[in-house]
C-alpha cells in the first residue's frame, strides 16, 4: 500500500484532519522569534546567517544543491559559503528603495523564525530603526580581532531606542584568535560595560565561528572552556515581545463593527494586559465607559483576550468610542495627551521644515499637529544630547510637539505598545519619523499669540452641517475639522480643535 | 489564557490587524480575488477580521476567460453561499483583439488580459486601496516589500515612494493621486497556508487534489484539457493522468504534477515534504539572477 493510499484510508475514518499523519510538519509552531542582525559584511553578517539557515532550518534540498553545485568556497577554507543562501537579498538591495529592510523565514523543530535584515552601510540608522522595531532579539556582530567598537555602540543605543529587550553579542571569527577565552572575555566584559546604561533585560555573549559552525547550532570542540549556550539554543529559548507584554491593559480600537441593530462591536488587538467578560474599561479621552459583555471572534466567543489576540469587543452600554480610542481598565488609563515629547529617528530625505504641515500617527488615531519645535539631537556614541533646531535623514532628535486634540499615549517605557509614534507629512502622507513617547501631558501649552480655535458651533453650521448625531457622523466631523486645521497649519495658521464635551458617566471624576 | 499562542495564532492576529487598518483607512478598498489556495486563506482572514459584520468591500476577480471551470464553478459557489460581493472583470478589448495564451507569448496575455485588465478595474470603480495575498517569502525580489505598498498615480511602483514600517503602526494617509496594495498575509510561508487550510478545515478547489484528467504533454509540461480550446498539435495526444496542481491560474499556462495525493491531508504531507521549492520557475529566476549578478561583477555592464 502506498503511504497516500494508507493517508486517504486513516482519513476517511474520521471527518477531523490527521495532524499525526504528517508529524513534525503540519503542527504549529510554538510561537515566532523575529530577529535582527546588525553589522557589517565584513563582521561575518551574511556567513552567519546562511549557517543559521544551513545548519537549523527546513531548507529545501534544492537550496542545498544549489549552494553544494556552487564550488564556492567560504575565504581561505574549504567548505561551502553558506552566505550564498542570502544571494537573492544581496541582489534585491539594488532596488533603491529608501528604507531596505529583507525579510526571511526559517522553521525549527519548534519555533519560527524571521530573520530581519538591514544593511550595513553609513545611512545605517534609520535602516537598522526600522528593522529593530520588528525585533524580539538582536544579535550585533563583532570581529574577535577587533571587538566591541563604535558601531557597536551605535547598534546597542538604537536596539535600546526601539525597544529591543534581547540582545546577542556575536563574537565571530574566534578561530582567527586561536579559539582564545582571554580574547572573548575580554570582549564580553566590554560589552557587559556597554550594555549597563541600556535598559535591555538580557545580554549575552557568544564565541562562534560562522565559517566553521561553532556554537551556532552545534557546540564548539574547539572551546571547551565555554559551557552556555549555542546560538541557536539561545534564540529558541528568547521570548517574543508579545509574549512579554505588561500587564497593563490596553486595547486600541481599530473600527467599529455593527451588525443589525445588536451588534456593536469595537475591534482591535490587545497590546498589552488581559481583559474578560464583565471587566469595565474606560476611553480615557471622552471619559466614557462600559462593561465588556461579550469578546467576539469568527471561531467563538472567548471568556477573556490578552496580547497579540485580535477580537471584538461588545460593551453594555452604546456608548461613542471610535477609531483612534486606547480602552484601558479605570484606574490604569493612558494620558489624554495635549503635548508630548519624544526620541524619533528621522526617516525622510527631506529634512524637517518648520513650515511643513504634519501628523502624529499613534496606535490607532491620527492627529494634527499644532506646534512642533525640535529641542536637541543625540549623540548615539556618547548618549550625550546637544541643542538643535533643525533636523534630517539619520538623526535621532528629541521632539516636543503639541497637540491639535487630545490624544491616548503612554510612555513608552512604561507601556511601549501604545507609546510608538510616527510623524507624517500631511501633503504626501509620507512616514517622515519614528520615534517613542518620553514624556506625555495632558495640559496643554499656553496659547501662543494668534493661535486660532477650531470652535465646534462654527463647524458644525456650516462645514459640517449636512452631518447627524449618530455615531458615523462623529467619526466623518471629527475627520474634517482634521482636515481643516491641517490646511489652516499648512498655510502659517497654529490651530487646535475644540474638544467634543466630556461625557456625563457618573463616575467619579477623580479615577 | 492558558497556552501561549501558537506560530498561526499570531500570524492570524496579524492578518486581523491589517484587514482592520486598511479597511479603516481607506475610502474604497478592495479584495482581489484570484481563486486558488493563498485567495482562499485570505477571504478568510477577512471574514474573521470584520465577523460578526459583512465585509466591507467587495471581491474582484480578473477573468482572463482562460481560468479552469473548476475554479470559476467553486468561485461562483463561494461567492453565493458567503453572500459576498464579487466583480468579476474582463478585459474585453484584449478579448475582441483575439489576445489569448496559446497563439501569443504568455508575458503578452498576461500583461493585456491581467495587468492591463486589472488598471482598467481599479480605475473603473475608483478603488483607492486593493488586499492582495502575496508573502514576501514567494521570492526574492518580494523579501523587501511593505504591507501597505504604495502606488503612484497611473499605478506605478516607486521604489523611493515606499514608507518605513515601524512597529504595527501602518500609516495610510494618501498623496494625491496615490493607490495602495494591502498585503495582509507578507508574513507567512507557503508552508503556513497550507498549515492554516488543514487547521480551519478550508474548502480549496478540488484542482489541489489528484484525480485522472485528459492531459496533453507540451514541452515536458503536464497540462489540463479544460476545454476543447486546447487541442493537441502535430505528435501530441490526449492521454488521461492522474495529476494535481501546486499553483493555480490560466489552464494553458499551469503545469500539473503526477500525485497520487487526492486529500488535503496527502497534499499538505507532499507539499511540506517536497524537496524543491513550491514554483518550479523560482530555482531558474534564482539561476539567471546569480549569473546576472556574477556578469555585473565582472564588469559586463
Amino acid at each position: 500500500m502506498s503511504v497516500h493510499a494508507l493517508h486517504k484510508m486513516k482519513a476517511s475514518e474520521d471527518s477531523a484532519p490527521r495532524l499525526d499523519v504528517v508529524p513534525n510538519l503540519v503542527r504549529d509552531l510554538g510561537g515566532i522569534t523575529h530577529l535582527l542582525t546588525c553589522g557589517s559584511v565584513d563582521d561575518g553578517k551574511s556567513t552567519l546567517i546562511g549557517r543559521l539557515l544551513w545548519d537549523a532550518s527546513d531548507l529545501y534540498e534544492d537550496q542545498r544543491e544549489t549552494v553544494r553545485r556552487s564550488g564556492r568556497k567560504a575565504a581561505g577554507t574549504d567548505l561551502p559559503d553558506f552566505s550564498m543562501l542570502l544571494d537573492g537579498l544581496v541582489a534585491e538591495r539594488e532596488q533603491g528603495i529608501t528604507i531596505d529592510i529583507a525579510w526571511k523565514y526559517f522553521d525549527t523543530s519548534t519555533r519560527r523564525f524571521v530573520i530581519i535584515d538591514s544593511p550595513g552601510h553609513e545611512q545605517y540608522t534609520r535602516n537598522m530603526a526600522s528593522g529593530a522595531s520588528h525585533a524580539d532579539v538582536a544579535i550585533v556582530l563583532v570581529d574577535a580581532r577587533s571587538g566591541v567598537k563604535k558601531q557597536t555602540k551605535r547598534h546597542t543605543a538604537i536596539l535600546d531606542l526601539v525597544g529591543v529587550k534581547h540582545v546577542v553579542l556575536a563574537v565571530n571569527k574566534m578561530d582567527l584568535v586561536n579559539w582564545s577565552e582571554d580574547v572573548f572575555r575580554k570582549i564580553e566584559a566590554d560589552f557587559r560595560t556597554l550594555c549597563w546604561k541600556f535598559n535591555f533585560w538580557d545580554a549575552t555573549a557568544i564565541p562562534l565561528s560562522a565559517v566553521f559552525g561553532d556554537n551556532v547550532t552545534n557546540p564548539s570542540t574547539n572551546m571547551a572552556w565555554y559551557t552556555g549556550p549555542t546560538l541557536i539554543q539561545h534564540l529558541e529559548k528568547t521570548p517574543s515581545r508579545v509574549s512579554e507584554a505588561g500587564s497593563v491593559f490596553r486595547f486600541p480600537v481599530q473600527t467599529v463593527l455593527r451588525d443589525g441593530q445588536d451588534f456593536r462591536g469595537l475591534a482591535g488587538t490587545v497590546t498589552s494586559g488581559s481583559i474578560k467578560v464583565g471587566d469595565v474599561v474606560v476611553d480615557t479621552l471622552s471619559n466614557a465607559n462600559g462593561k465588556v459583555v461579550r469578546i467576539a471572534t469568527m471561531s467563538g466567543d472567548l471568556d477573556s483576550a490578552s496580547a497579540g489576540q485580535a477580537v471584538a469587543l461588545q460593551l453594555d452600554v452604546d456608548i461613542d468610542v471610535s477609531r483612534g480610542a486606547v480602552l484601558s481598565v479605570p484606574d490604569a488609563r493612558p494620558t489624554a495627551a495635549q503635548t508630548i515629547e519624544a526620541r524619533f529617528v528621522w526617516l525622510s530625505e527631506k529634512a524637517f521644515s518648520l513650515t511643513d504641515g504634519y501628523l502624529l500617527r499613534t496606535s490607532t488615531d491620527l492627529i494634527p499637529i499644532s506646534a512642533i519645535e525640535i529641542k536637541a539631537l543625540l549623540d548615539l556614541e556618547t548618549m550625550a544630547s546637544r541643542p538643535a533646531r533643525a533636523c534630517t535623514a539619520n538623526d535621532i532628535a528629541i521632539i516636543k510637539i503639541s497637540l491639535g486634540r487630545a490624544a491616548a499615549i503612554d510612555v513608552f517605557s512604561e507601556i511601549p505598545e501604545t507609546g510608538t509614534l510616527l510623524i507624517v507629512d500631511s501633503v504626501t502622507g509620507a512616514t517622515v519619523a519614528g520615534g517613542v513617547a518620553t514624556s506625555v501631558d495632558s495640559r496643554a501649552e499656553a496659547a501662543p499669540e494668534g493661535h486660532f480655535v477650531l470652535k465646534r458651533d462654527m463647524l458644525a453650521n456650516g462645514l459640517n452641517r449636512d452631518l447627524s448625531m449618530s455615531s458615523k457622523d462623529r467619526e466623518e466631523f471629527m475627520r474634517r475639522a482634521n482636515e481643516v486645521a491641517i490646511l489652516l497649519r499648512a498655510a502659517g495658521v497654529a490651530v487646535a480643535i475644540e474638544p467634543p464635551p466630556p461625557v456625563d458617566d457618573g463616575m467619579d471624576p477623580g479615577l | 489564557m492558558t497556552a501561549s499562542p501558537s506560530h498561526l495564532d499570531l500570524l492570524e492576529a496579524e492578518s486581523i490587524h491589517i484587514f482592520r487598518e486598511a479597511a479603516a483607512q481607506f475610502r474604497k478598498p478592495v479584495m482581489l480575488y484570484s481563486i486558488g489556495k493563498d485567495s482562499t486563506v485570505l477571504l478568510h482572514l477577512a471574514r474573521k477580521a470584520f465577523f460578526p459584520a459583512p465585509l466591507p468591500f467587495p471581491l474582484l476577480h480578473i477573468d482572463t476567460t482562460w481560468k479552469f471551470r473548476e475554479m470559476i464553478a467553486f468561485r461562483d459557489r463561494t461567492a453565493r453561499e458567503l453572500g459576498l460581493d464579487l466583480i468579476v472583470y474582463t478585459n474585453h478589448d484584449g478579448i475582441n483583439r483575439g489576445i489569448n495564451p496559446i497563439d501569443h507569448a504568455p508575458s503578452i496575455h498576461t500583461d493585456v488580459l491581467k495587468t492591463q485588465a486589472l488598471k482598467q478595474a481599479l480605475d473603473k470603480y475608483g478603488f483607492d486601496a486593493g488586499f492582495g495575498g502575496a508573502r514576501r517569502d514567494e521570492e526574492a525580489s518580494r523579501a523587501k516589500e511593505r504591507v501597505f505598498s504604495f502606488r503612484a498615480a497611473g499605478h506605478r511602483w516607486d521604489p523611493r515612494k515606499q514608507r518605513p514600517e515601524m512597529w504595527n503602526l501602518l500609516n495610510g494617509r494618501l498623496g494625491t493621486g496615490e493607490t495602495v496594495r494591502v498585503f495582509p498575509m507578507s508574513n507567512w510561508t507557503e508552508k503556513d497556508v497550507w498549515r492554516y487550510i488543514l487547521r480551519e478545515k478550508l474548502e480549496v478547489v478540488p484542482l489541489y487534489f489528484a484525480a485522472e484528467r485528459p492531459t496533453i504533454v507540451r514541452d515536458g509540461q503536464i497540462l489540463m484539457q479544460d476545454d476543447d480550446r486546447l487541442q493537441p498539435r502535430a505528435g501530441e495526444k490526449v492521454e488521461m493522468r492522474k495529476i494535481r496542481f501546486r499553483t493555480l491560474g490560466d489552464y494553458p499556462l499551469t503545469a500539473a504534477v503526477e500525485s497520487e495525493a487526492d486529500t488535503i491531508e496527502a497534499v499538505v504531507a507532499e507539499t511540506l515534504n517536497a524537496q524543491t521549492s513550491e514554483r518550479q520557475g523560482r530555482l531558474i529566476d534564482h539561476d539567471q539572477a546569480g549569473a546576472m549578478e556574477k556578469k555585473k561583477q565582472e564588469g559586463y555592464f
